[in-house]
């Protein structure tokens, strides 16, 4: 999982890389580190530290080091990298339609955002509607492209998806 | 090396005409001379153990429509009547049956013969078989050409990424269609650019094979089953064709920076031909007649080929890249 952290630690030589350390005691990989000079409390300097690590009781581990080396956690979370699809569907439906379809795309997965746009010519009977959908897993995603599979099929509609 | 080409159209000429400009390299590296002794077309043949001559075989076929002056009925009777070291197969494609080529290359490795072939019917039809035969008699049954034209990506996984677990293969694997999609890019409709292609000579008068994505399937479970080991079959694949891509798509697809394309993917979960929504930039997002494949594997990450998929020269250079190959191997 990836977990981004906001630490304090002593402005003194050293503490920087005391405070980073431990991250690799408990085998988790960083990702990005801001060293915040100006933020300061109580004569403590503000480490802002995004790192990816294996679970829970890794990151329990890792609390425990930085608690015996008086690192002060201010602020701990987990962060999260989305994964974007987009969807064309081509064919005789409506906009109604495919909210709807949307709808019930959303009780199979939970987006972090959807949008919708449609062609502008409207002169045939077909249409084309772009769905671009951003999920939080690669399994959400695989349940999206399966539930947009198996619902344009039933309908007769063209399903064309991203790489 | 003596050579039994099955099927003399325009792939079965460029071979020979490759093997004439390639007869001093032979002869440099092996010591030894590459001799074509027989040349069946759809109709008649011609055999010579002394070796025929691969100019004269490809001026009477252009000369007369036909390589040779006996008519044949039984290609299996003539290839029991020559002595040769490989069969050639580039028959025309059958993926209904396999047709003629199916049956040639299972008597040549039934007969313990090498085979190369560019034929893709036998191959998304019966791979398993074929290899297995092969591997029972201990004779080389290679296909470069089947898949991708010049573009060298069966070999390319199977001799330089040899070590690698390759996760994903996903490419253009059928000029025409990327043709047509090219040119409704520039807003000809489908059907424009179809007989657009069809005056150019990359379309055939039914395009079905093509355009619905069949060609394209046939090397997606040729791939399938020599790069991921899987035991498929034509019937296998999950066939979407170009024909109900609209302009207002394409359009569509543009607003949004990108193009579509029909997209052969293969892996160890799926197997699938369809048009895809490609970013532009993207090294699946070029255009015309071109084919291009991007092969992901575990150490190397992404690695993207290009080339021309179909043409005289360009297949003839994958079947040359065969023959060196088992021609390395038995020395």
């Amino acid at each position: 999982m990836m977990v981004n952290a906001e630490l304090y630690v002593k402005d003194l030589p050293g503490q920087l890389v005391g405070s980073l350390e431990p991250i690799s005691l408990v085998d988790g990989n960083i990702v990005g580190v801001v060293h915040n000079r100006e933020q300061m409390v109580n004569q403590r300097i503000c480490v802002n530290v995004t790192f990816q690590i294996n679970g829970a009781a890794e990151l329990d581990k890792l609390k425990s080091i930085w608690k015996s080396r008086d690192v002060l956690i201010s602020r701990i979370g987990s962060v999260f990298k989305t994964q974007t699809m987009e969807y064309m569907l081509v064919g005789s439906f409506t906009a109604a339609y495919v909210d709807h379809l949307i709808d019930e795309a959303s009780n199979v997965i939970s987006f972090e955002s959807v949008d919708v746009s449609y062609s502008s010519k409207n002169s045939t009977s077909t249409r084309t509607a772009m769905i671009s959908a951003e999920v939080l897993t690669e399994e959400d995603l695989a349940k999206l492209d399966k539930f947009f599979a198996a619902a344009c099929r039933e309908g007769g509609i063209v399903y064309i998806r991203g790489l | 090396m003596r050579i039994l080409i099955s099927g003399f159209g325009t792939v079965g000429q460029g071979f020979a005409e490759v093997l004439a400009s390639r007869r001093a390299f032979f002869e440099k590296r092996y010591g030894k001379e590459v001799k074509i002794v027989c040349v069946m077309d759809s109709n008649t043949y011609v055999c010579d153990q002394n070796g025929l001559d691969p100019i004269e075989l490809v001026e009477t076929k252009q000369t007369n429509k036909k390589v040779g002056t006996q008519k044949y009925t039984d290609s299996i009777q003539i290839m029991d009547s020559v002595d040769y070291d490989l069969l050639v197969e580039v028959s025309p494609t059958n993926v209904k049956t396999g047709g003629i080529g199916l049956i040639n290359i299972t008597h040549a490795l039934e007969c313990k013969k090498d085979v190369i072939t560019v034929n893709k019917g036998p191959l998304a039809l019966n791979f398993d078989k074929l290899i297995t035969l092969a591997k029972k008699n201990k004779c080389k049954l290679r296909f470069e050409g089947s898949v991708g034209g010049a573009m060298p990506i069966i070999n390319l996984c199977h001799e330089n990424l040899i070590g690698e677990n390759i996760r994903s293969i996903r490419g253009i694997f059928n000029g025409t269609c990327n043709f047509i999609l090219s040119k409704m890019d520039n807003g000809q409709p489908f059907e424009q650019a179809l007989k657009e292609a069809q005056q150019m000579g990359y379309a055939e008068t039914d395009p079905t094979n093509d355009v619905e994505g069949f060609d394209s399937a046939c090397k997606v479970v040729i791939l399938a089953n020599s790069v991921f080991g899987r035991n498929v079959t034509f019937s296998n694949v999950d066939i979407t064709g170009i024909s109900s891509v609209t302009s207002e798509a394409i359009s569509l697809a543009a607003s949004h920076n990108m193009v579509i394309r029909l997209i052969g993917e293969v892996s160890d979960t799926k197997l699938e031909v369809s048009p895809r929504l490609i970013p532009k930039g993207h090294p699946l997002s070029i255009t015309g007649t071109l084919n291009a494949a991007q092969i992901v594997s575990d150490l190397a990450g992404p690695i993207t080929i290009s080339g021309r998929g179909a043409g005289r020269l360009e297949t003839a250079s994958a079947m040359l890249s065969d023959l060196i190959s088992i021609m390395d191997d038995r020395e």
